[in-house]
């Protein structure tokens, strides 16, 4: 599809905020400067999970699993075989995607609800592996991996996290403003008439989810190796919350949406640990309202309030290729 | 040690099977998944344990009490979060994870990660077929889900409730054409389906005491049931619950017991390949 016009002002943006970003990452100390990293590392789960619940009507609660299946994967590597971690990285993604694959195509011939299931069950499953695997993963004491840089420096890795998030952004960009982008809206909005058009519905799905699932890897492995710990934190399901809090408060199904969640929500969480460690709880119940009063959250209000011109974000035309 | 084992899978398997009961009655009506399933069987764990333990109220009155005020919160959760999301399934599995985090913060947030446990309806053991003594507790507790599984049957089969129940899991549109209210059966059967998480958590508890994020093992296992059995297929619960209970309990003693709960993933997996309407299930579940 991609429109020259509408192609140009994206990568405009894209690379104006990158530039306001690495501009602001200058003047920050090291607590801000983790916190921005901590931010980008969302920005990319809460933008993926976005492809998947936004944009194809899936829900899946191992997104945060498959940024541990990333970041233990590197780990392990890194730690037992002396793998260089960019190229754990690398691997971690490709793990992630091949276990997606693999759900996907065993859940999503049964439709969305079994997905929910199965991918709930694969968290909790993970959890159990990593905790009873001692020897391999070092339990709830963490892995301690060595880091993407030899010489340990915070700038560095803002810029790396902030490459990783850019390259999710653009394959996003890339998968939903294209030909198949357009079929996973047609599978959304409706199901029957986009197959009866020709689109092979159980493919789009798989794929999205395959496609989700790499990047999450992808974000697990480099924030891994940033954090130079890997706990069972980073797959846990309070994690997926976090991540689908973000999106949702953020706005699902909005290509913005999940950046100001992960942005917001982050900063926010900063703000109120000094109360005790009630944001949990704080932002499930925002969550909660907004889901219910707002299901298209901040960039939905915000559009209703400021209607400018239509957005690209949810056509409801139902073509196909 | 088998005797054993098999017999704990029984004792466990039964209140599997009311645990998705629960979750299968709500699929089979509104195609939806409650994700606070195991929240709700938590809730009515601390309910009965504040009730009996701390107030001093009699077990059984405790136990009823703590059932009824979940059926009502399930009534609640009906009308103010799911009622608005009818027709969009994706939305009302959002929400009810969201509500299953709230929960379990909450939880924590009051009675601290410690377990908590009402007290024992009975004490001592029996011995069975004289091979070995079993906890006169569990015996009850195998006791009162074998009760409330076939109270459940009797409502859906023999009642007029029931046969709207029926009706409607088999064709919503027919149903309403014939008078039923299927609004207001919506919210009944989910308040139900509530119910029946929490009348699982008053009989388990004594056994298994409660903490905050315990209800996610539990919840998940009576997905597998749901799976297993078909959805919405109601003898599938009961079958697939002590099928799921025998494989976690010979599986934990001639296995290894930290990976219990994998062994429901592997029959979820296993399910999925081969059968993935599930044993009972209709075809185009």
């Amino acid at each position: 599809m991609g429109d020259p016009v509408t192609d140009k002002r994206f990568y405009l943006i894209l690379l104006v905020a990158a530039a306001l970003l690495s501009l602001l990452s200058l003047g920050l100390d090291a607590y801000r400067l983790h916190v921005l990293i901590v931010c980008l590392f969302y920005v990319m789960m809460a933008s993926s999970w976005n492809l998947l619940a936004g944009y194809t009507g899936q829900v899946s609660f191992a997104h945060a699993a498959f940024a541990g299946i990333g970041a233990y994967t590197s780990g392990i590597l890194a730690t037992k075989f002396g793998v260089n971690p960019w190229l754990g990285v690398g691997i971690g993604t490709v793990m992630a995607a091949l276990l997606g694959l693999g759900v996907g195509v065993l859940c999503l011939r049964m439709g969305g609800i079994y997905l929910s299931l199965t991918t709930l069950g694969f968290s909790e499953i993970l959890r159990i592996i990593i905790t009873n695997e001692y020897e391999i993963t070092r339990g709830t004491m963490g892995l301690q991996v060595p880091g993407l840089i030899t010489v340990y420096s915070k700038p560095v890795y803002f810029f790396i996290m902030l490459g990783g998030a850019l390259l999710t952004l653009i394959v996003l960009y890339k998968l939903i403003y294209s030909n198949i982008g357009l079929n996973f809206r047609a599978v959304q909005n409706d199901e029957r008439a986009a197959a009866s058009l020709g689109v092979d519905v159980v493919r789009m799905r798989v794929l999205a989810f395959t496609v989700s699932s790499a990047l999450a890897g992808m974000a697990g492995g480099l924030y891994g190796h940033y954090l130079l710990l890997i706990t069972p934190e980073i797959p846990s399901l309070d994690q997926q919350f976090l991540v689908l809090s973000m999106t949702v408060i953020g706005g699902m199904g909005s290509f913005a949406g999940p950046i100001v969640g992960a942005f917001s929500l982050e900063i926010l969480a900063e703000y109120i640990r000094g109360y005790g460690e009630y944001h949990v709880l704080a932002f499930g119940l925002v969550a909660l309202v907004v889901a219910r009063f707002a299901p298209n959250g901040i960039i939905g209000l915000a559009t209703r309030h400021f209607p400018g011109r239509a957005k690209p974000g949810k056509p409801v035309a139902v073509a196909a290729g | 040690m088998f005797a054993l084992a098999a017999m704990n899978g029984i004792v466990i398997g039964a209140v599997y099977a009311l645990a998705a009961l629960g979750v299968s009655l709500v699929v089979g009506i509104m195609n939806v998944i409650n994700f606070a399933h195991g929240e709700l069987y938590i809730l009515a764990g601390y309910f009965s344990y504040l009730f009996a333990s701390v107030l001093g109220v009699n077990f059984v009155l405790a136990m009823v009490l703590a059932v009824a005020l979940v059926f009502l919160f399930g009534v609640l959760i009906e009308i103010t979060l799911i009622r608005p999301t009818y027709g969009n399934d994706m939305y009302s599995l959002i929400l009810t994870f969201i509500l299953s985090i709230v929960l379990q913060n909450t939880y924590l947030l009051i009675f601290g990660p410690y377990p908590s446990k009402p007290p024992n309806w009975l004490s001592g053991s029996t011995e069975i077929f004289g091979s070995f003594y079993y906890g006169n507790q569990r015996l009850a507790a195998l006791a009162a889900g074998a009760a409330v599984i076939v109270m459940v049957f009797l409502i859906i089969k023999k009642t007029w409730f029931g046969r709207m129940i029926r009706a409607t899991s088999q064709d919503r549109g027919m149903a309403e054409l014939n008078g039923v209210n299927t609004t207001r059966l919506n919210m009944l059967s989910f308040g139900l389906g509530c119910a029946l998480a929490a009348a699982a958590g008053v009989i388990l508890t004594p056994v298994f005491p409660v903490t905050p994020n315990a209800g996610v093992p539990v919840a998940l296992t009576a997905f597998v049931v749901v799976v297993l059995g078909g959805m919405g297929s109601l003898w599938g619960c009961v079958v697939g619950g002590l099928i799921l209970g025998l494989v976690e309990n010979l599986g934990a003693s001639y296995i290894s017991s930290g990976y219990k709960h994998v062994f429901n993933f592997v029959i979820l997996i296993l399910v999925l390949l081969t059968r993935p309407a599930g044993l009972f299930g209709r075809r185009e579940a």
